[in-house]
């Protein structure tokens, strides 16, 4: 057993924390965050040069990865974004090149992968009209047209869908079930509308199709199977992100528990403090252990990998947002400046929760893998 | 990254066999009602049958690699340990983490005069730690050892020692040195059987007796029997009660969460089957992800052991975790059976022969036992986050 990165994983971090510190760092972040756009495209394909968006991209697509799993490869990844808060498309654009390599033709491998693994594409999911992962909610409609489609409705709280070149559209189609279609940016009767957020580090949009067409070959074949796997592989990419930024904003609380004098000592020899720190910590085992495992699972397809992703979906950004809000509380009044970057993290949780599925959508799932597993007699 | 336990060779299927097969031929019938947790017998006749049970394991040559001073073959221990818990009767009699103070700090001597009698089962041990005035501040402990010739003379008072009305032997803590704190504590092996110890009994909440008090009037203990030097006792203890932390919690048997499920099926809310209902189905997916988790912190450990990366907040991290998510579950499990749950062990109306109720009542005992849980949260923040030291009153 080696529950832990290997030395490759190690430098991976050590390379992105350095490239990220130079590069774009939280305080950079926070630099552009009251600017209408937050995407930095050279940045990005920078990050692209170091495997960004490549450890799913199969190697005759111009991907790789640094170990034999590109999961936990890009674990560590999205713990170094996370840390820095980064606004960039990580978490939709490995979720499309996953899905494309996973479901998608020769053709449409091709024409996206290479160009999402150098960066040069970034991608959005437009998943539902409400942001929840329901066939229910999904309003965008596709039609037949000819041989291809046609797309009318909206998809809401897309991240990074006004930087997209390339969206991965969930429809309803003309039968029963979705359709999932590749839809190029700019096209004719597409248009975006960015939203003026709670989460100040990334940006979200409401995309309206109104006649949008693209070809038969656009479509992804495989139906919701293709929106279980994209919701998988974004739950265990963000529940990472949580645990990066959760793990920066802990030591930077603990840091000032140890600074700041009140009373004629420092905050962090009150009981008070010191055993909230410490619950804080427990959680933040918790949540890592949680994604870990769900990369893990996830990627080598262990038999629990459904379990697994749904235990980080019902835990991971919960316990974020949790230890967020309790950041603030122990910083106090500092805490609750706009110049101070607890509330970016506060706020960043408040989003994560919701998105791929909040954390009751997850409970809900896992007491039914629960349920399918229990004898009838009731396990006594 | 993985979580594999390396597979156990075929080869060894013929050990396996042969060791069910013993077992179950000298697994004794016991009067006593086994439960949830750390528990005793309250009966003499069974200490004897589990004394019997354990002695002809032992002869037939299964030694558990925690009371020999050389591991044994990887395999054969796992399968050991699988078969023993699968048995379902106690394997270890006692409280053994003597045994690990004895292979750190005992002499050859030591060692070879008290680990095999334990491995036997012909020596049962009890642990002399906690005082009424020191429980989770156990370095204020007053029990005192003072020097006398070839002997030590205790006298003082230690209680919640487990298995002490059954006990041969005692890992006792006691003050030796004229210094307050842990500088003054020294280890010992105690005869349990030397006079003016006198060894009573105490009633718990749940209506069980697993612990004692332990009272000691000039009780003579020889010099050789201390284990360490004087003044180590705080470093001996130290090793064996981090084994002890770590250790909480790794019960085995049915799925907690799906013993939930259960109950949820078989009891109503509302007029439908609990498990139906919104918030109980949040409740328990909820204790499901706690519950993995706890399994995935288990295995950061096993890793962190291996690399020799543990830190101090590690093993009260866990202890924290099974013990809390423990206590949440059996208290969600009672509120499934609605007014049902006040029926306990012995009433016709009860639900599964009471075992609920007596691990409800039982809970308190992980989140105290072992250094309690706001102890743990001291470890946590100090040595494992470098706050500093709370400061310790005038009294």
């Amino acid at each position: 057993m080696d529950f832990g990165f290997g030395e490759d994983q190690e430098l991976l971090r050590s390379t992105t924390r350095r490239f990220l510190t130079e590069h774009q760092s939280l305080a950079d972040v926070r630099r552009s965050m009251e600017e209408p756009d937050l995407f930095d495209p050279v940045v990005w394909r920078q990050g692209a040069d170091l495997g960004w968006t490549a450890m799913l991209v199969p190697a005759e697509h111009e991907g790789g990865s640094v170990t034999g799993q590109p999961l936990v490869d890009l674990v560590v990844l999205a713990e170094e974004l996370g840390r820095e808060l980064n606004p960039g498309p990580f978490v939709p654009c490995n979720v499309s090149a996953d899905a494309i390599a996973r479901f998608g033709t020769e053709v449409q491998a091709k024409e996206h992968l290479p160009r999402l693994a150098r960066g040069e594409t970034t991608s959005a999911w437009c998943l539902s009209g409400d942001g929840s992962p329901e066939p229910s909610a999904v309003e965008v409609r596709a039609s037949r047209s000819g041989d291809g489609w046609r797309l009318e409705g909206v998809a809401r709280y897309v991240h990074a869908a006004a930087d997209a070149t390339l969206l991965l559209v969930t429809a309803t189609g003309p039968e029963s079930g979705v359709v999932n279609l590749l839809v190029p940016r700019p096209s004719a009767g597409l248009t975006d509308r960015v939203l003026t957020g709670l989460d100040l580090t990334r940006r979200f949009a409401e995309v309206h199709f109104d006649g949008v067409t693209v070809p038969g070959a656009a479509e992804l074949a495989g139906g919701w199977a293709v929106v279980e796997r994209c919701l998988s592989v974004a739950t265990v990419l963000q529940a990472a992100e949580s645990v990066g930024a959760a793990d920066h904003l802990f030591t930077a609380t603990v840091e000032y528990a140890k600074k700041r004098v009140q009373f004629g000592r420092t905050i962090g020899s009150f009981q008070a403090i010191k055993h909230r720190l410490a619950n804080l910590l427990i959680e933040l085992e918790g949540m890592r252990a949680a994604a870990h495992y769900a990369a893990l699972a996830l990627g080598d397809g262990l038999p629990d990998a459904d379990e697994a992703v749904a235990t980080a979906g019902a835990y991971v950004d919960d316990a974020f947002a949790h230890l967020a809000g309790e950041a603030i509380q122990l910083h106090g009044g500092i805490g609750f400046t706009w110049e101070h970057d607890v509330h970016l993290f506060v706020r960043r949780a408040k989003v994560n929760q919701v998105l791929y599925g909040d954390g009751a959508w997850h409970r809900e799932r896992l007491i039914r893998l629960v349920e399918a597993a229990t004898a009838p007699s009731g396990g006594a | 990254m993985d979580v594999i336990v390396p597979a156990i060779p075929g080869t060894y299927d013929g050990f396996r066999a042969t060791l069910r097969a013993f077992i179950a031929e000298h697994k004794p019938t016991l009067a006593w009602k086994q439960r949830t947790g750390l528990r005793v017998p309250d009966r003499a006749a069974d200490v004897e049958l589990l004394r019997t049970y354990v002695r002809a394991i032992h002869d037939a040559g299964y030694v558990l690699d925690r009371f020999s001073a050389e591991p044994g073959d990887p395999h054969e221990q796992r399968i050991l340990e699988q078969e023993l818990v699968a048995a379902g009767v106690p394997h270890v009699l006692g409280n053994p983490l003597v045994a690990g103070a004895l292979k750190h700090f005992g002499t050859d001597e030591q060692r070879s005069t008290y680990l095999p009698p334990m491995a036997r089962g012909d020596h049962i041990w009890t642990q002399l730690f906690s005082e009424p005035d020191a429980g989770s501040d156990l370095t204020s402990l007053q029990t005192r050892a003072g020097r006398d010739g070839d002997d030590f003379v205790v006298v003082g008072q230690k209680v919640w020692s487990t298995w002490a009305q059954w006990s041969d032997y005692g890992y006792l803590l006691a003050r030796t040195e004229p210094v307050e704190g842990p500088a003054g504590i020294s280890a010992f092996i105690l005869d349990m059987r030397s006079p003016g110890v006198d060894v009573r009994p105490l009633r718990e909440m749940t209506g069980t007796t697993d612990f004692n008090e332990v009272f000691f009037d000039e009780v003579r203990v020889p010099a050789v029997n201390m284990i360490g030097a004087p003044g180590e006792g705080w470093r001996v203890a130290g090793a064996s009660l981090a084994e002890e932390r770590s250790n909480v919690g790794g019960a085995g048997g049915v799925d907690p969460v799906q013993r939930l499920v259960g109950l949820a099926r078989r009891h109503n809310r509302g007029g439908r089957p609990a498990v139906e209902d919104g918030a109980v189905r949040q409740q328990i997916g909820g204790f499901a992800a706690r519950s993995r988790i706890q399994r995935h912190l288990g295995q950061r450990m096993a890793t962190k052991a291996m690399k020799g990366q543990i830190t101090a907040a590690d093993a009260p991290l866990a202890k924290i975790w099974f013990s809390e998510l423990n206590l949440e579950m059996v208290e969600a499990a009672l509120a499934l059976q609605g007014a049902r749950s006040m029926a306990v062990e012995g009433d016709e109306l009860t639900v599964e022969d009471g075992r609920w109720q007596d691990a409800f009542l039982y809970a308190r005992a992980w989140t105290i036992a072992g250094g309690s849980n706001e102890i743990m949260r001291n470890l946590i923040a100090e040595r494992g986050l470098g706050l500093p030291r709370e400061p310790r009153g005038q009294s």
